[in-house]
């Protein structure tokens, strides 16, 4: 282990002791703190999911709709058929993860901006759809049953080892021949392609992934908030969310969603308790300003930072034609 | 027998029939030529080759096997390797990186990224790009683009490998070493099917020529044989003359 990764494992060391220890210490002190940790720990992982369906090039609008579904099915099949909450959590996965799959076959030759509307199109449909049914309790929503009962700890060590799950797969996706499909299929589908990359399964693929962590997120929600409605889970709110964070910390990264996610909740917080009105002016110009030039996110500015550090190395230069 | 049949193969894009009843032969071993004055079909008829496009009639047939419907992946890991006219490489990935994607996923043989990394170094070395493995894509000149064309084709471990127009754009010198790498191909038993319009490397390159015309084959044989034919002129001298006359 060179002395580099040796700095990088003990920094991911401290940051995980101090996130294991933080609830036990904010529960005591200051338990608002801890509701603000599960936030944040959630948005976390809804911005990865959404860029792990990035990194193949589908910019996704559908979060709220793998949220959403993640909730209302855990709710219901814990309410209606008294379901274990465990269990009705990872029935909400699985259904987002068999919906996204669908989705994913049915949304193959949409690109860019026609893709984004047409995952848009499918969330808010989810919405109007829930809004009308009467066994999901339409607009009023639902009330749903405390997990782990109710105890803030064990919720946030529970969301905290979800957003570890979520770490460990993007990162074992950006090390692997994945990451050579997923850029491929982002860059150029039709070359991928040609070169022998599976891309409609890959595609799918990433859907089911990306679904499977958003789902689980929306589902925690409801059993740590206990109230659901259309108008909550199904919110453009969260789909925005979503892309915003991944787009202002680094897209295509595992640091980038975390980083950008944390940052963006902790400003907010400090906004809205220092600016008491028009916060969300300050915070919306803000976020135009870094995606406008920071294009790269946090992650694009460390990284010209280190490299910057590091000039006068010796720089690999094309070589002149013959 | 053949190693590619297409048999009456037609492609029209509403109106415009691009490439009209084309039947090829390409043999095993051998480099083949497609030529003809801009717009006669010779890249749709990649396209249809390499399945990025489906045929409204007609059959393609690889090595005995009927590829018309099957995708472009498949179609890869039967052998059919490709290069692009517009240069697309894969930005976001360094020259090796795009190169070690073939070795990943355009053959069937599973290899592990330290494998794929190294046999694709080697690939790299053999196109001439060695000095640029570790560089990123952007900002590269248009002749190591066309490199790394072909040396992504190749990663993918060809049986058939289709040169979409590599020679263009390139100075004599470089068209010279382009020629070179793909007579350093054929020796390992990949048959050749090339697309150009540098007539010098043609001539140089080729066994044999077919010529298309809006969409149809208008002469076949050695590149003496379709030079001197009388419909080939009459083509050629029918559109810009910049066409035959370059290099």
């Amino acid at each position: 282990m060179s002395g580099r990764q040796a700095v990088q494992v003990l920094a991911l060391a401290v940051v995980l002791v101090a996130a294991v220890a933080f609830p036990f210490w904010a529960n005591r002190t200051q338990p608002y703190y801890l509701q603000i940790a599960i936030n944040i720990i959630s948005f976390a992982i809804l911005a990865l999911s959404w860029d792990m369906l990035a990194r193949t090039g589908q910019l996704s609008l559908a979060h709220a709709a793998f949220y959403g579904l993640g909730a209302y099915t855990s709710a219901l099949v814990t309410t209606r058929m008294g379901l274990p909450i465990f269990l009705g959590m990872l029935l909400g996965s699985l259904v987002a993860v068999v919906v996204a799959a669908g989705l994913g076959m049915l949304t193959l030759r949409l690109r860019g901006i026609y893709f984004a509307i047409g995952t848009l199109a499918f969330s808010e449909t989810l919405r109007v759809v829930t809004n009308q049914l009467r066994f999901t309790g339409g607009a009023t929503g639902l009330v749903v049953p405390p997990l782990l009962g109710g105890q803030r700890v064990p919720q946030y060590l529970l969301i905290l080892a979800v957003l570890l799950l979520a770490v460990v797969v993007s990162w074992m996706v950006n090390r692997s021949r994945w990451h050579f499909a997923f850029t491929a299929i982002r860059t150029n589908e039709a070359v991928a392609g040609a070169m022998g990359v599976d891309v409609v399964r890959f595609k799918v693929l990433a859907f089911m992934i990306s679904a499977f962590f958003a789902g689980i997120t929306g589902a925690y929600y409801a059993h740590v908030f206990l109230f659901i409605s259309p108008i909550e889970v199904y919110s453009l709110a969260v789909s925005v969310g979503a892309l915003v964070a991944p787009i202002f910390g680094g897209l295509y990264t595992t640091a980038g969603p975390i980083l950008g996610a944390v940052v963006l909740r902790v400003g907010e917080e400090i906004l809205r308790s220092t600016v008491q009105r028009g916060y969300p002016i300050i915070y919306g110009l803000i976020l135009a300003l870094v995606i406008l030039y920071m294009p790269r996110g946090l992650i694009g500015v460390w990284a010209s930072v280190k490299s910057g550090l590091a000039t006068g190395r010796k720089e690999t230069r094309e070589p002149a034609g013959p | 027998m053949s190693l590619l049949v297409l048999d009456g193969v037609t492609k029209a894009f509403g109106g415009l029939v691009a490439v009209d009843g084309l039947s090829l032969d390409v043999r095993p071993g051998e480099i083949f030529a497609l030529i003809g004055p801009n717009g006669a079909g010779k890249s749709t008829t990649f396209n249809l080759i390499s399945g990025l496009l489906g045929p409204d009639r007609g059959r393609i047939v690889l090595d005995g096997a009927d590829i018309t419907e099957i995708t472009p992946a498949s179609r890869a890991h039967l052998g059919i390797g490709r290069t692009f006219q517009l240069m697309q490489p894969f930005h976001d990935m360094t020259v090796v990186e795009n190169v070690m994607t073939g070795e990943l996923f355009g053959h069937t043989v599973p290899k592990s990224l330290a494998e794929a990394r190294r046999d694709a170094e080697a690939i790299c070395h053999m196109v001439g790009l060695d000095q640029l493995v570790n560089r990123d894509v952007t900002g590269l000149g248009v002749a190591n683009l066309k490199r790394l064309e072909i040396a992504r084709a190749l990663a993918t471990h060809p049986r058939l490998l289709l040169l979409d127009e590599v020679m263009a754009g390139l100075t004599l010198t470089e068209a010279r070493q382009a020629v070179a790498v793909i007579r350093q191909v054929r020796e390992t038993e990949v048959t050749v099917l090339l697309i150009d319009h540098v007539m010098s490397s043609v001539r140089d390159l080729a066994d044999r020529v077919a010529v298309l015309n809006f969409g149809k084959k208008i002469a076949e044989g050695s590149f003496q044989t379709v030079a001197a034919d009388p419909d080939v002129i009459e083509a050629y001298l029918g559109t810009e003359e910049g066409d035959t006359h370059q290099h």
